[in-house]
Parts: structure tokens; sequence; C-alpha cells
């Protein structure tokens, strides 16, 4: 039995390593050639003549693009020894564009050689866990950069396994040195000989360490084998990079300010102008923008959403692997250099994170279903049974009832979502042809349409799930999704610090005007939200608005002037939107916060005052743990409520809004946008939905509302 | 340690005027706006009071506000639309919210799960098949239609919320009731019902509110001037631009909104348990 159980895990790994072979084979044959490709290539070129002519002293002198390690380029160059011997390829600044004349059999072998490296490395992964595996086997970002002549494979590939075997050394001998720990330094050494950017990995397994040492104590062994990994990863990269031997210091100083200049100075970079949360725009989309030849589909968004639903399980879980996935964004979000090949460092705990999201959220919540199912007891079935009955004069009605007007209509969005139905059509779809269409296409009578989008034909087709691509394709590419998100994280913490700041600030003993201050407060809440967003238009709308006349009246030197023409920078718009945003919410969270201190005993604030805590340890260890889980309810649904938020972005038609602001514009058949896309908009609800079904299970968790006991 | 508290003291009355301010600001700028008889069109000039005080325009928002219809219209169209959609709500809620709050039966947990799920669903997710429904059925651009797509929007959040308020009623009662001779529905009628009715009105009260303060999506229901509600008028004078002086604007938001504000007031600690359905009691 434990055989057969191995067998199948090996051969689920081989399979999930047959489908990055795939998607990875299709990348490799199709993906134009890009930036930085002719580099790596000279570079490896450079090593395999040095192998050639037999002069091995020439390691020692030869690195092309020295920012960079050898090691990976020693690699690449290793594999071209099989190759016939072509021209060097000529030397070009960064900032060139991708040089199309590349000798094809070389780049074709590297690039395998990469790709090889990045389906060991999706396998590797799946030995954690399968679905994780094929999660990294279909990760567009990652395909693209392990494809190319880039140095991203190897790196990848030995952070992954030095990680990999530091947790199998975790689990088994804890305090000893063995093969696992000795394994991983070596690791540790090729991943920082390959790339420097890629020795985030060790950060995290040091933080990891720390943890542990710190809950367990035995600093002094810890620090032992912390000593011992170190050392040995760090000789491991000295011995795989015969660049440094000749002047280490020197040489390594050199690369260590080029990357500070590069960051500041190279123009490629300036004329990128990526903001500072850029990372996570390449997060939420995918290569496919540049060439969706070159990949079967991609899923990046949704596996970005799920590893941020799954980073909680994943701690409990994989703490290291939690802990380079947050050291790596962080790391990105302030490193000034924004590439998208750098999410090849955390591409591998980013699928792990968010395998376990999609365990949190699907898998986990069935398995509990069907066991909840199996372990009910007969008498509280023969109970239900009878009330049941009891219960079903009241029931009909009210199914009937709520089918016609709430499920209908969303069945009916599903339906059009499947079809093409637009302003256009709406003749046709009126009699009744979107039933025919989908009924028709369900059962296979009718051939999938292929229509272009905006849909403009005068009948019903059906497109079934094909339609979602296209919409998926736009959300990424115009960044609503991301946005969308961005918005809900940003004005939800936002309004909680706030309402939360307030609240206590009100609760202290002897504030004056306490009830006419939060009197004041609820305003913004009691105020309906559309007439709030036009509040704040007339304040900040350009030419018209206060702070406009304001400044044609006194000048550029007001205050707040540094708001104007905020209309022309999406940051600055998100910073306006989250003021009026804010001003909306934070009185709810006030009002939650104020409801919650209130519940709380006295007793322990007292206790608290007589053993002598101040006001930051009474609020950290006595005040936020009673409070929080009276919080987080209201904090989900803020989220909610931000995430649908429609008013506000309707009022300052900027951007593309919220899901719901697009959906509305699509809808809308008289409108300025590409308006009267019926079906899109369906498409962009049924997104919405599935979006708003975690909500209401973290809701569900946090508030026990679905147990039926609520407030009396 | 008194004159910390002092100290104290000064910070946090800081801290809360410049959050009032925060709060008032755009308040301000809109009654600013509300009070200007001297504004022809939109305002050309920064001004943090009005330049001349005047009761002008909102007299004029009660006469005609929008495309000569009579205020009186406007605020009838409102109140049936909401009243409406309100009642309907209740109506159309009741007996699946009682049989929610009164009986375990199979599949009830995973009901709860859906309807709680269709009460947080934005209302534009309705709006799409109900807009062509009701084009079927052509009624559209009736205040019926009207009334129907806004009772759709509140009757999850309805259910939830008057299961809450049956769940109140102490089982008790209801078999004191039974044991006396009383029949299902008579019990519910003369015992259940009229306990949990202040509970009942407030989740009418939120159905009213969400109706009232709606304006975009009924705007896709609306062909013509006569069924336009309050909020509609609102949002048909912004987009029209500068036809109008901005006076007229802020007049009708503050009438329209003063309701709404004393409603919230009044009713502050109920409507917020309610909208955080119920998650805040343990």
């Amino acid at each position: 039995m434990k055989k057969l159980r191995i067998f199948g895990f090996l051969f689920v790994v081989i399979l999930v390593m047959g489908v990055a072979g795939a998607t990875r084979w299709k990348a490799v044959t199709t993906l134009n050639i890009d930036y930085d490709e002719d580099d790596y290539l000279r570079a490896a070129q450079q090593y395999t003549a040095i192998i050639r002519s037999g002069k091995l002293s020439g390691f020692l002198e030869t690195n092309y693009r020295p920012e960079h390690p050898s090691f990976a380029k020693i690699v690449l160059g290793i594999s071209l020894l099989s190759d016939p011997e072509k021209p060097l390829t000529p030397d070009h600044p960064t900032s060139a564009g991708p040089n199309q004349y590349l000798a094809r059999d070389l780049l074709r072998t590297d690039r395998v050689t990469n790709a090889i490296f990045g389906i060991i490395t999706a396998g590797l992964l799946a030995l954690v866990n399968p679905l994780a595996g094929l999660l990294l086997a279909v990760h567009a970002w990652t395909i693209k950069y392990v494809s190319q002549i880039m140095l991203e494979a190897i790196p990848a590939f030995a952070s992954l396994l030095c990680v990999f075997s530091y947790v199998l050394w975790k689990k088994k001998q804890q305090t000893r040195i063995s093969g696992w720990l000795v394994t991983s330094a070596i690791f540790l050494g090729i991943t920082a000989a390959s790339k420097y950017l890629y020795g985030i990995v060790g950060i995290a397994i040091l933080v990891d360490w720390w943890i542990d040492a710190a809950k367990a104590g035995g600093w002094k062994r810890t620090f032992r084998n912390i000593l011992f990994w170190g050392l040995l990863g760090a000789a491991i990269f000295f011995l795989l990079n015969p660049y440094l031997w000749p002047d280490p210091v020197g040489r390594l100083n050199e690369s260590i300010l080029y990357h500070s200049a590069y960051a500041q100075g190279a123009s490629e970079v300036e004329n990128a102008q990526f903001p500072i949360w850029q990372q996570f725009v390449w997060l939420s989309t995918s290569p496919l923008m540049w060439q969706a030849d070159a990949f079967y589909f991609s899923i990046d968004p949704i596996i970005a959403i799920l590893a941020a639903l799954g980073l909680v399980t994943t701690w409990q879980k994989h703490r290291v692997y939690a802990l380079w996935l947050i050291i790596a964004l962080f790391f990105l979000l302030i490193w000034p250099t924004k590439w998208p090949q750098y999410l090849v460092t955390l591409s591998a705990p980013l699928c792990l994170s968010a395998s376990e999201g999609i365990n949190t959220i699907l898998i986990a919540p069935i398995r509990n279903w069907i066991l909840r199912i199996k372990g009910r007891k007969n008498t509280k079935v023969a109970r239900q049974k009878s009330e049941f009955r009891q219960a079903l004069p009241w029931l009909i009605p009210g199914l009937i009832s709520f089918a016609i007007f709430t499920l209908v209509p969303l069945f009916y969005q599903l339906a059009v979502s499947l079809t093409d139905f637009n302003s256009v059509s709406i003749k046709d779809g009126l009699n009744g042809g979107i039933w025919r269409e989908v009924w028709g296409g369900i059962t296979g009578q009718i051939e999938v349409a292929a229509q272009n989008f905006p849909y403009r034909s005068k009948e019903v087709h059906y497109l079934g799930l094909s339609n979602f691509k296209p919409v998926f394709d736009y959300l990424s590419e115009q960044m609503v999704l991301f946005i969308n998100i961005l918005w809900t994280v940003l004005s939800v913490a936002l309004q909680t610090l706030l309402g939360l700041i307030t609240a206590l600030i009100l609760w202290q003993r002897g504030v004056k005007l306490k009830r006419a201050w939060q009197s004041l407060f609820i305003l913004p809440w009691a105020i309906p939200e559309m007439i709030g967003a036009l509040m704040w238009v007339n304040i900040f709308a350009p030419e018209i608005g206060w702070l406009s006349l304001a400044a044609q009246k006194y000048g550029g030197g007001m205050p707040f002037s540094f708001l104007l023409g905020w209309e022309n920078s999406p940051s600055m718009w998100l910073a306006i939107l989250l003021i009026s945003g804010v001003w909306y919410g934070f009185p709810f969270m006030m009002l939650a916060a104020t409801a919650g201190l209130k519940m709380m005993p006295k007793e322990s604030f007292d206790a608290a005052q007589i053993d002598g805590a101040n006001a930051l340890q009474t609020f950290k260890y006595i005040t936020w743990p009673l409070l929080y889980p009276l919080l987080i309810p209201a904090i989900i649904i803020r989220g909610i409520f931000a995430f649908n938020q429609f008013y506000l972005f309707q009022a300052f038609q900027i951007g593309t809004g919220t899901l719901a602001t697009l959906s509305y514009n699509f809808f809308n058949p008289s409108g300025f946008f590409i308006n009267g896309q019926f079906a899109v908009s369906a498409v962009i609800n049924i997104i919405t939905v599935v979006i708003l079904i975690g909500f209401v299970i973290l809701f569900n968790r946090w508030s026990k509302a679905d147990q039926g006991v609520t407030y009396a | 340690m008194r004159k910390y508290l002092w100290v104290r003291q000064i910070l946090s009355q800081l801290f809360l005027i410049i959050v009032g301010i925060y709060v008032i600001l755009p308040i301000w700028g809109m009654l600013r706006l509300a009070f200007d008889g001297s504004l022809l069109s939109r305002p050309t000039e920064f001004r943090f009071f009005p330049k001349v005080f005047s009761l002008g325009p909102l007299f004029s928002v009660l006469d005609r506000p929008y495309q000569s219809v009579h205020f009186a219209t406007l605020l009838k169209n409102s109140l049936v639309v909401s009243l409406g959609a309100a009642l309907l709500a209740l109506v159309l809620g009741a007996s699946l919210a009682y049989a929610f709050a009164r009986f375990h039966f199979p599949g009830r947990k995973p009901g709860l799960f859906i309807l709680l799920l269709t009460a947080v669903i934005p209302p534009i997710a309705f709006a799409t098949p109900l807009y062509i429904v009701l084009s079927i059925l052509q009624i559209r651009t009736s205040l019926l239609g009207l009334t129907i797509v806004y009772a759709v929007f509140a009757i999850p959040f309805c259910i939830w919320n008057m299961r809450a308020a049956f769940q109140s009623v102490p089982r008790e009662l209801e078999e004191a009731a039974f044991l006396d001779g009383a029949g299902y529905l008579s019990t519910f009628r003369y015992v259940t019902l009229p306990l949990a009715l202040p509970s009942i009105a407030i989740a009418a009260l939120i159905s009213f509110l969400m109706a009232y303060s709606e304006f975009a999506i009924g705007w896709l229901f609306v062909d013509k001037a006569q069924t336009v509600t309050l909020s509609m008028a609102i949002y048909a004078m912004v987009q029209s631009g500068n036809a109008q002086p901005w006076s007229i604007l802020g007049s009708l938001v503050v009438i329209m909104s003063i309701p709404v504000i004393v409603i919230f007031a009044i009713f502050q600690r109920t409507l917020l348990e309610r909208m955080l359905f119920g998650a805040l009691d343990s």
C-alpha cells in the first residue's frame, strides 16, 4: 500500500514535469528574442571558446556583464559545447533593443538548457506539493523567463533546492549537521553564484532559523549550524565564481556598485517610469499581453490572488516558504529596478501559497462538509426531518419568491455570460435568442461562434467559456482587477486605522465633548454615498473644484496645492479617491470599534492599571486581543463595500474604476464607453460574484453568522 | 500627573479637530453652494462663505428643480418607489426569513450562505437580467418596474435581517400559543409578528434608504422625466453640467440628505448592527 502511494506520488510529479515540459517547449520555440538574450549568449560563447581552446586560465578574466556572477553563464557555455562554433555575438549596450540576428541553433540550445532547469524546478516543487508544482508549470511569467537565455532558471532551481533541503534537514535532525544541511549550503552557494538577487532565500532561511531558535532556545548549537551553513555557502559561491578569484573584494565591490548605479541612472530604467508597486502590477497581469501565442493560457492573476488567500496557511504549514515570499515581495517593492523577470525569484513560494489558497477556499470546505455529513447523528437527522415538515409551508412561498427575484436573475446572468448578447442583438435576445443559443451550445448542437470584441452582431451567438478569456485579458491589461484589489486593501486599511484611533481617543476617560464629536463624525456614514462622492468632486474637480479655484486665487504656494493636477498621475488619483473613500468608511469602523470597546470587561483594565502597565502595553496585551475578533467582521464588511464601490468611481469618472463601475459602463446602452455590451458586463459580474464568495467564506469563519446564533 | 492629563486632553482635542475639519469640509463646500444666491452657473471664484446668502435656491428647488418637473412629483416618485420596494421586499422575504429563523431543515446552512452572498452582490449584477426581463414584460420604464428593481436589490438583505428579528422572539412564547390552541398562521400573526415588528421596521427602513438614495442603476431603467426620482434628478443635474446654477444642485442635495441623516442619527446603533449582519454579537 505504501509503495503504491509512493508510485502514485512519483507519477503525479512526472505528470507535473510533463506539463511543465509542454508549456516551456512551446515558449522555447515561439518566444521572440528578448532584451538581454544576446548579452548572455555572448557570455556563454566566450566560456565555450575558453573550454575549447583549453586555456582554462581564461575563466579568471572572463565575465561578460560582470554585474552578474559567472556560474550560470558558465553552465550555458558548457551546454553550447556540442554545437558547432559560431561567430561571437556582438557587444551591445544594455539599453539596445533585442538583437534579432542571433545564431538560431545556439539560441535554441541555451534556451532548452534553461528550460530543463525550469522543468526540474516545477518537479521539485511538486514534491513539496503537487498542486503547487502544477501551478508553477503553468505560471506564464515563470515560463517566459526560464525559457529564454536569461540568468533566471538556474538560480530559481538552486534556491528552491536550497530551501527544500533545509526543510528536510529541519524535519529529520534539527540539531546535528547532516547531508541535507550540506546540500542546502551548497545550493545556497550555487544560487548566489548564479544571480545575486536570488540570495533572498538565504535571508528567509535565516529568519526561519532565528524564529525556531527563539522558540526552542539552544542558541549555541544554532549559531554553530548557521555559521557552518553560511561559511560553506560562501565558499561554494567563491569556488563557482572563478572571475572573483584574482581580486575578490574589488570585483565583488564593482558589481554591487554597478547595480546601484544601474538602478538610478540607466536610461532604460528611467524611461520605463514604473511606479513603486509595479511588481504587483506584473503579478496581476501576464506576459500574454506581449506575445500571446507563446503560451497555452495564463492564470497568473488568479495565482496571485490565491497566493494572497493562502499566505496564512502557508505560514502555518511551510513557514520558510511564506517568509521567502514575503521577504522577496518586500525586497522587490523597495528595489528601484522593476523588471518583470525578478518575479521568478518568488514564483516557487508564490505557487505554493496559491495551492494552499485553493486548499483553503475550495478543498478544505468541501472535505469538512463531507465529514460533517458522514458524522451526522441520526437523532439530528430525525429532528431535522420533523422540522422540515413544519418548515415546508413557510419555505415553499419563500423559496419561490426568492428564486424568482434573486436566483433566476443570477442564473440568467450566467446564461448571458456565455453569449455575445449586446444592445444591437437585443431584439433577438428578448425573443428567446439567449435560451436558444445557450441550450444549443451546452447540448452541443451549436458550434462556438467566433466573435470579435466589442460585440456588435444582430443575433445572439453562443460563445461558451471562450467569452471569459478576452474579458479576463482586458481586465488584466487595464489593471482593473489589480486596481480594484489595491483600492480595497488600501482604503479599508486606512479606514480601519483612522476609525480605530478616533474610537480609542474618544474612549479615553475624561475627554471633553465626547458626544458632540461622535455625532459629528457619524455624518459621512449617514450621507448617501452618491452625495458624498459629489461633495468630494465639488472639492477636487479640475478647474471648477474648490481646490482649483483656491489655487487661482491664492497661487501655488497655498497648502494642499501639491494635490493639484492629480488627474494626470495614477498614484495621485488613487490618493484623491482614498481621501474621499476613507471619509465615507471611517465612521463605520469607528462605531464598530466603539461598540467593541464598550463590551470589554472593565476588570481587566483595572488589573492592568494596578500592575502598572503603560498605555501601550495595555493596548497591546488587553485592548487589541479583545477588540480584533469584533473588528474583523467589520473590516470584511467594509472590504466588501470597498470592493463593490461604485458611486465614488462613477462620480469622479477616472480610470476604469472597480469591477462594478466597469460592469455598469459596459452595460449602459447609452453610455460613452464601449456601451451596450450586456454579455461582457455579465462576465464581469460573474467574476465579481466568485470573488465575493471568498469574502463571504472569510466573513463566516470570523463571525459564525452561519451558525444561526446571531444577535438577539 | 495632572499636568500630564492636560497635555493628553489638548492633544486629543487637537486630533479630533483635525478629523472634524476633514469630516466637515466637503459638507461645507456643498452647503456654501446651496445658500449662495449669486451663482448663475458653476462657481468661478473661490469663496469660503456664500457671496450673497439667500434661501432662494432652496425655494426654487421646492418649485421645479428638474426639467420642469415639480418637486412634488420627484418626491412622490421617490416615495412611491422606495416605500413600494421596502414593502415588497418585506412581504416577499417574510416567509423565508421565518423558516430560516425557526426551523432546522436539510440544506439550511448552504441556504444561509447563499443568502449572505446574494446580500453582498453589487446591485449592478442584478440589474442586467432585470433590464431584459422587465423589457420583455414591457414595464421597464414604469415606476412599477423601478420598484421591482429596487425590491430585488433589497430582498436578500431584508430576509437576513428579518430572520434575526424572528429569532429574537422567544420560542417558548410560540409554544405557549400552540398549547392554547392557536394554529401556525395565527401564532405568527398574533405572537411572533407583533414582537418582531420593531426589528422588521429597521429592515424596512434600510431597504427604503437603499432605494431612496440609488440613482445610477435606476437611471438605466428610466426614459422620461415624469418617472425620475429625487436622487436621479441630482445625477441628471450633474451630467447636464452648467446649464443651471450650482446652488440648485446644492439645495437639492441638502433637501434630499436631511431625512436620511436624521434617520441615521436616531437609529445609529441598530443600523450599525444590521449592517454588520449581526457579527457584533458575542
